[in-house]
């Protein structure tokens, strides 16, 4: 039971992680919160639904990250850089008005009802995993999300331009004189956001449901991930995103008729004990 | 009047304050700090003010252990500080910023604090668009106001020449005379330092080196080698 | 009309007076004016249209008065006018409340909720107050369509509410008619931009505008800068709060879609559309918007605009349609323009 519990949880913490580590580094990065990501996310799982009617859930796992990259360096050049002497409530509004108005022009195409994509072949159906049945796909989540994590880990601790985002996003004043090419690494780190939110919508479809509401649900689901993580704080975001994944998962079981409140629970009570979230991030003023 | 005892400020791994102990004594005294980068003054000058909460150690002002108060409680009990980067309100007018903590703390003698420090004819100027040396004089009052007891002061000459950062020094030396009151000045430009002050404190990677009167600083082997070099 | 009370009053006391005394007379003719005139001359229609932009208004004073004092973008305003409806409604439904009583309550509970969430979340910097704002709206909304709570909240269609008993003489029932509620939602939205005004106008106001400016500097100057943020956060959701009853007094109905996301967003377009610098820019927004939405029909149309909204008014004019106007103007503004 508690196997199953774990399980679920990592499966949703999984896309989760995708998420708000891509929403954490921007705004380590360049003090921006882009409250347009979720619309992302869900162009990634509508996209990822009409390429995979097309060619198959391999192909959009594969094409939609590129296509969502594209959008992101798009998203930098026309919106980001342009915007980076305003205050950053000012980018943040500006992205809250993108991302409603892609969220408005996906419904509009795909019009209001909601979607469902069936998993490949390989990855439907259950195994056997220490006497316990457990759906393939889920299994296929966690390993993606673990995946990503190493990756991310990976290039954060070793290359020079992880260096210099870890450094930023502590100290903001410092890092920015060390000379590395910060616009180039913006563009890097803004598009990898948008291609992991991708590749979290093309996972998303057949685990959760595609619907026109589930900008808004992931958008409110990775801010508070973000806060509790401590906004900036890398690896505060995916320690928060398993403790989400992991309250989520366990509310839905413990607390049926509370469910859809256990994050925001969970939010008080983190702010309670910790307004700065639990990271070394920047939430206070 | 301000006592520090076996304070240590560590910023994770980094220790950059180490078991630094200093006694302030108040009227008209205006003890400098001095030492290279990295000795930890802007730490010490953070831990007293309340802006860092020390690892160890205690802050004890006007005989009260004062370590876990907040920034504002030390502010209304008297003790003000400057900074080395000018933090002042830049939309406000200067009078508006002045006005607006005078009347906070109950200071009816703004006249005074800003014929000290020269802003007369600054009044109606938003703060932004001053020149800088007199931003910094608008820091330097905002700490004045309210006839503080204690003052701390992170740098008041960077930015400025060699000549302004001596001329503040005597200002301030003057204004701590007559009102009776304590200094303590963090500085760089170690000659105002020693022109002006009737103390000095050396501190060398965290640790305190050595204090005393500037003569006896000056001529100090371990200062000499650590910090100021054979020229002294 | 100037509302220009503060004024550079270099005349004698006597001619303070005389100028008081003369605006106070020419507010009172702008708000009987107001109050009467357009329930002669304009269309039930139209009376209902304007007063949904009233509300609005109200909601748009609110975000802006929050976002131009302390700096703060609050994207939850629905929620506490759409819940300021809901608790009415349950405590007329469900609790067998007088209207006045299910008033009161209803405004005790969500200060009460104000004070708590305000003093969570007021202390954050301004980006993750925006990001739980929105959050604390949302659970709200969650909240509503709770299966278990469905019996108190009538889940997603909504609740109505008989309207019958009288507020301090006025029959509640008469407020459905479109003349009566354009005056009272014409005097409430008034009040209450002259409440906002006066309050930017005061020690407050300042305060607010010193700690948004330099937080750090605010407490080494002796302030406790999170009660202030705390207080502002409360009074602009009381002002939310009584725009969410008088809009339910009027509807006689509840649904999720009031407190929901969009709400706030339509508020915060209207408070950038009209301008945030005063009283006046978020009020005329509210009644700009309710009309632009008529015309605009659909409402994925109009959300798609509110979008475009948003990045147009954010980036290219900054201060709004009106905004830009009234402040040239000295009327109502909420700072001093030193030059």
């Amino acid at each position: 039971m508690i196997a199953l519990l774990i399980a679920n949880s990592l499966a949703l913490a999984s896309l989760l992680i995708m998420l708000s580590s891509g929403l954490a580094l921007i705004y380590g990065l360049r003090d921006v919160i882009n409250f347009g990501h979720g619309a992302i996310y869900m162009l990634g799982a509508y996209l990822g639904y009409t390429i995979a009617l097309v060619g198959g859930f391999w192909l959009a796992l594969v094409l939609v990250p590129i296509l969502l990259a594209l959008l992101g360096i798009i998203f930098e050049y026309l919106a980001l850089r342009p915007l980076q002497r305003r205050s950053h409530i000012e980018v943040a509004l500006v992205t809250l008005g993108l991302g409603i108005i892609l969220g408005q022009v996906i419904i509009y195409i795909y019009g209001g009802e909601a979607r469902s994509i069936d998993a490949p072949k390989i990855l439907s159906g259950s195994i056997s995993v220490l006497n316990l049945s457990y759906p393939v796909y889920r299994l296929f989540l966690i390993v993606m999300g673990l995946g990503s994590c190493a990756l991310l880990a990976l290039w954060l601790r070793y290359t020079p331009s992880g260096l210099y985002v870890r450094a930023v996003s502590q100290d903001p004043s410092v890092a920015r004189m060390m000379g590395i090419n910060a616009d180039r690494l913006s563009l890097l780190v803004t598009s990898l956001s948008t291609a992991f939110a991708g590749i979290a919508g093309v996972l998303a479809g057949p685990y959760l449901s595609i619907d026109p509401g589930m900008d808004v649900a992931m958008i409110v689901n990775c801010l508070i991930i973000v806060v509790i993580g401590g906004t900036g704080s890398i690896g505060g975001a995916i320690v928060a995103a398993l403790l989400f994944g992991l309250v989520q998962v366990a509310g839905s079981v413990f607390l049926p008729n509370l469910a859809a409140l256990v994050p925001y629970i969970l939010l008080m009570v983190v702010l309670l004990i910790a307004p700065g979230g639990i990271g070394r991030g920047r939430v206070l003023s | 009047m301000l006592r520090i005892e076996e304070l240590s400020v560590s910023y994770g791994s980094v220790r950059a304050l180490t078991d630094v102990d200093l006694d302030v004594r108040g009227d008209g005294v205006l003890h400098g700090v001095i030492g290279p980068n990295g000795a930890g003054k802007s730490t010490l000058l953070d831990a007293i003010c309340g802006r860092r909460r020390p690892t160890a150690g205690t802050v004890r002002y006007c005989g009260e252990d004062i370590t876990r108060r907040s920034i504002s409680w030390r502010r209304r009990q008297g003790m003000a500080r400057s900074f080395q980067r000018t933090s002042i309100f830049e939309d406000l007018t200067v009078h508006e910023q002045l006005d607006l903590v005078a009347q906070h703390l109950g200071d009816d003698r703004l006249d005074d604090v800003i014929e000290v420090m020269d802003l007369g004819s600054h009044l109606d100027q938003k703060a932004g668009r001053i020149a800088y040396g007199v931003q910094r004089r608008v820091d330097v009052a905002l700490a004045l106001i309210g006839r503080p007891r204690l003052l701390l002061m992170d740098e008041p000459g960077a930015g400025l020449s060699a000549t302004e950062t001596l001329r503040l020094f005597e200002h301030v030396r003057d204004l701590v005379r007559e009102r009776a009151i304590a200094a303590v000045v963090v500085e760089h430009d170690v000659d105002a330092v020693f022109a002006c002050c009737s103390m000095v404190t050396v501190l060398d990677l965290g640790r305190h080196l050595a204090t005393g009167a500037p003569e006896a600083i000056r001529a100090d082997h371990r200062v000499i080698a650590a910090y100021l070099g054979t020229a002294a | 009309m100037t509302g220009d009370l503060h004024g550079t009053a270099t005349g004698t006391l006597g001619g303070r007076l005389s100028r008081m005394s003369l605006a106070i007379v020419a507010l009172s003719i702008g708000l009987g004016a107001g109050a009467f005139v357009p329930t002669c001359l304009a269309s039930d229609f139209v009376l209902r249209l304007g007063s949904e932009g009233l509300l609005l208004g109200m909601l748009a004073l609110s975000v802006a008065f929050l976002m131009n004092q302390a700096g703060l973008v609050a994207l939850g305003a629905a929620s506490i006018y759409g819940g300021a409806g809901y608790l009415f409604a349950i405590g007329m439904s469900e609790w067998g409340l007088t209207p006045a009583a299910a008033l009161c309550t209803g405004f005790l509970i969500i200060v009460a909720y104000v004070i708590v969430l305000g003093a969570l979340i007021v202390r954050t910097n301004p980006l993750a107050f925006m990001m739980l704002t929105l959050a604390a709206g949302e659970m709200i909304s969650h909240a509503v369509l709770l299966e278990g709570l469905r019996d108190y909240t009538g889940g997603a269609d909504g609740l109505l509410v008989q309207l019958k008993g009288s507020i301090l003489g006025i029959d509640v029932a008469d407020l459905a008619d479109p003349a009566r509620f354009w005056s009272m939602a014409w005097i409430v939205a008034v009040l209450a931009g002259l409440a906002f005004w006066g309050i930017a106008r005061s020690r407050l106001g300042a305060v607010l505008r010193a700690v948004r400016a330099n937080e750090e500097r605010m407490r080494f100057s002796g302030f406790n800068t999170f009660v202030p943020r705390l207080i502002g956060y409360v009074l602009v959701n009381v002002v939310a709060a009584i725009a969410g009853f008088l809009h339910v007094l009027n509807a006689g109905f509840v649904s999720p879609e009031s407190l929901g996301l969009s709400v706030s967003t339509n508020a915060l377009v209207a408070a950038l559309m009209g301008g945030i610098v005063g009283s006046l820019g978020p009020i005329l927004g509210g009644l700009i918007f309710a009309f632009a939405q008529d015309e605009f029909g659909a409402r994925g149309l109009t959300q798609l605009l509110t979008g475009v909204a948003i990045v147009v008014f954010i980036v290219v004019f900054p201060r709004g349609v009106v905004g830009g106007l009234s402040s040239a103007l000295g009327l109502f503004g909420w700072r001093r323009e030193a030059s």
